[in-house]
């Protein structure tokens, strides 16, 4: 299980950059999670690392040995496809087999080990049947499987869940991370799906455009989030983004904006090292709004109520601003009456607002 | 799931599939029939379907591989066991080198990039317009001219040795010489037809096998072809039919010992006699080839080979 290391890799299709120079490490043992909206790079990332692409510069290096030149079965790699990539022809045993085959491992422990995993997997009844006569679920697992049965020292998964129904790949996920803790591998997974970084990833690497915005485990991202292309990105509701400016209102800090004023708690304050008068993009998250109306509040006017069980997501506006707001759904919220609504303000997130850069 | 049922048709709708039927089965029955029949049955024109079978016709087409004397006949002049053999190498022999050939290179053109692709693509088909008879003469002359080898050479030699004869060795009137024009002529369509087939393959099935561990051959002949076996089949079928049913190249550049079987049925109506009798029974003889390779290469033609391959 190598320490994977990319050390100013790039990618360019002709004149077009896909990714520019890119520095990486992807701990031993560890479960990273690539994730970035559609298009960032982060697949094209890791078909580099498989070695189904070739990198127009840069290096990466297995234990401090480079790779790049290394043909895909020379890397040690076994990967999950996001179309799982079945062969039609084979049944499932010989599908999960074919690496082995072609590796002339023993029949015998080829039997072995397919079994083994199958039964892991609960395929075991499958063995004999055609990718065709399963569904989608059943052929993921395969697919999984068929890395599994490998034991490579890495497995990648290139967005394995995208093609499952919503309550399926709740299954899956749930599944995935029971492996990932019974496996000691290195794994690379890649989604744009934030719920599944989240949940799985002992460590986040948000990509946008080719670059690595930030990298961290699920619970720094979420609550020190660098700039607002992660802030906006991690977190189901996403953030809400207001403009603002930072005002002292006697010897108090303030931020304010087109229908709101609210204070800055102390630790904020000493974070924003002096000046006044600047223009800042606010960030709050749904979550930070209360119902509890004694400290600081906002008027919001509530156009629709998603209702999703125990709890609602309110589509709220402020002036113009559309602003969502995560609460109980205890007390019922009518469409179309404003309402004050308190705010934690030591949730209150200022970013610059010429570099996107946390403050 | 309800019964399947068939709502009742228009009269006219059965007149006109039986109509079909017998323009299409109408002239081969004409032709079994007339196999059975000797000469003098066929063109007095009397009665249709009274007379009294014979297999008189078949045994003089069949003179040459028969293991008894025939009563009907002083001398075996007609020699189709030698042409059905004939035929069946070079037709067979053909088909299997313009697939081998066809698939590895439609893949090449379809997966991989070079200087040139398009252009090779797209002037292959063209060579495929030309018409057989304008390239008779040109092939004509180098397979009797420049293909051959000295018969003192050490090949040509060997070859004279072996086989007998005379002159130099050259390819005109051997299997080798129509087999190479056939595999010539037939290539450009069956790699137009594989290159369709061989783009329905998923990618992503060639990038697991690569990660599986698989080098390119492996990828090509243990992934890609099981699954263009559809296509395969179709081409096949193309191939050996036209391979089969071939004239004009064949009659120019065959000699007696490597005559086909178009040949040999054209060489029995002369203008004194027309043997209808024995061309009939030729002709039965000739389309039971196709026919069963037909059959038998259609199986492999299953459609959605890839479902289950990706996605759900």
């Amino acid at each position: 299980m190598p320490e994977i290391v990319f050390d100013g890799v790039e990618k360019s299709y002709g004149s077009v950059r896909v990714l520019p120079p890119l520095d990486l490490t992807l701990h031993d043992g560890e479960f990273t999670v690539l994730v970035g909206p559609s298009g960032c790079g982060k697949s094209t990332t890791l078909r580099i690392l498989a070695g189904l692409e070739t990198l127009s510069g840069g290096e990466i290096y297995f234990d401090g040995k480079p790779i790049s030149a290394l043909e895909p079965k020379e890397r040690d790699i076994a990967m999950v496809f996001q179309d799982y990539a079945l062969y039609p022809h084979m049944n499932i045993a010989r599908n999960m087999s074919f690496a082995l085959r072609l590796a002339k491992t023993p029949k015998a422990e080829i039997d072995a080990k397919v079994q083994r995993v199958a039964d892991m997997l609960n395929i075991g009844h499958l063995l004999a049947r055609k990718p065709a006569e399963l569904s989608g679920g059943q052929r993921q697992r395969v697919a999984m499987g068929r890395a599994l049965v490998r034991d490579a020292g890495t497995f990648l998964f290139d967005e394995p869940l995208s093609n499952l129904d919503a309550k399926l790949r709740g299954k899956m996920r749930t599944e995935l991370a029971e492996m990932r803790d019974s496996i000691e591998k290195n794994m690379v997974y890649v989604t744009h799906d934030q719920v599944e970084a989240m949940t799985l990833g002992d460590r986040i690497v948000v990509m946008n455009e080719g670059v690595v915005q930030q990298q961290g485990t699920p619970e720094e991202l979420f609550k020190e989030p660098r700039n607002l292309f992660v802030a906006g990105f991690i977190g189901s509701p996403s953030m809400n983004f207001m403009e603002g400016a930072l005002v002292d209102i006697g010897g108090e800090m303030h931020v304010q904006g087109a229908g709101f004023d609210l204070p800055l708690d102390a630790t904020t304050r000493t974070r924003l090292d002096t000046a006044t008068d600047r223009n800042v993009t606010v960030g709050i998250r749904p979550s930070s709004f209360t119902t509890d109306t004694s400290g600081a509040t906002v008027e919001l006017r509530v156009i629709v109520a998603e209702y999703l069980g125990a709890q609602s997501v309110l589509v709220t506006k402020l002036g113009k601003t559309e602003l969502l707001v995560e609460t109980q759904s205890t007390a019922p919220f009518k469409s179309g009456v404003t309402q004050s609504f308190g705010v934690n303000t030591d949730e209150i997130m200022l970013f610059d607002r010429s570099t996107g850069l946390r403050l | 799931m309800a019964a399947q049922t068939h709502t009742r048709q228009h009269p006219a709708f059965y007149a006109i599939l039986v109509m079909l039927i017998f323009m299409a089965v109408g002239p081969i029955v004409l032709m079994l029939i007339n196999s059975f029949k000797l000469d003098v049955d066929i063109i007095s024109g009397t009665g249709g379907l009274l007379f009294l079978p014979t297999i008189q016709n078949y045994e003089t087409a069949l003179c040459d591989v028969l293991p008894y004397e025939l009563d009907h006949l002083d001398f075996c002049a007609l020699k189709f066991g030698g042409a059905f053999v004939n035929s069946l190498i070079i037709a067979l022999v053909s088909t299997l080198l313009t697939l081998i050939i066809g698939c590895m290179a439609a893949y090449a053109l379809v997966r991989f990039r070079f200087m040139g692709r398009d252009v090779a693509s797209v002037s292959t088909l063209m060579l495929r317009m030309v018409p057989p008879a304008v390239l008779l003469v040109p092939v004509f002359g180098l397979w009797n001219n420049e293909f051959c080898l000295d018969r003192d050479g050490l090949l040509g030699g060997a070859i004279r040795d072996t086989f007998g004869g005379r002159g130099d060795v050259c390819l005109a009137g051997t299997h080798s010489g129509i087999i190479l024009i056939y595999v010539a002529m037939n290539l450009p369509f069956v790699i137009w037809i594989l290159q369709s087939f061989i783009v329905q393959v998923p990618r992503q099935l060639e990038e697991a096998a690569r990660m599986d561990g698989a080098g390119p051959f492996q990828v090509f002949f243990l992934v890609v072809l099981p699954l263009i076996k559809p296509g395969l089949a179709a081409a096949a079928i193309f191939t050996f039919r036209i391979a089969w049913n071939e004239y004009l190249l064949a009659s120019a550049l065959s000699d007696r010992d490597t005559k086909t079987v178009p040949i040999l049925i054209v060489n029995n109506m002369s203008e004194f006699n027309v043997e209808w009798g024995v061309i009939m029974a030729t002709g039965m003889l000739l389309a039971i080839p196709p026919i069963v390779f037909t059959l038998f290469a259609s199986r492999q033609i299953i459609t959605g080979m890839t479902a289950g391959a990706v996605k759900g």
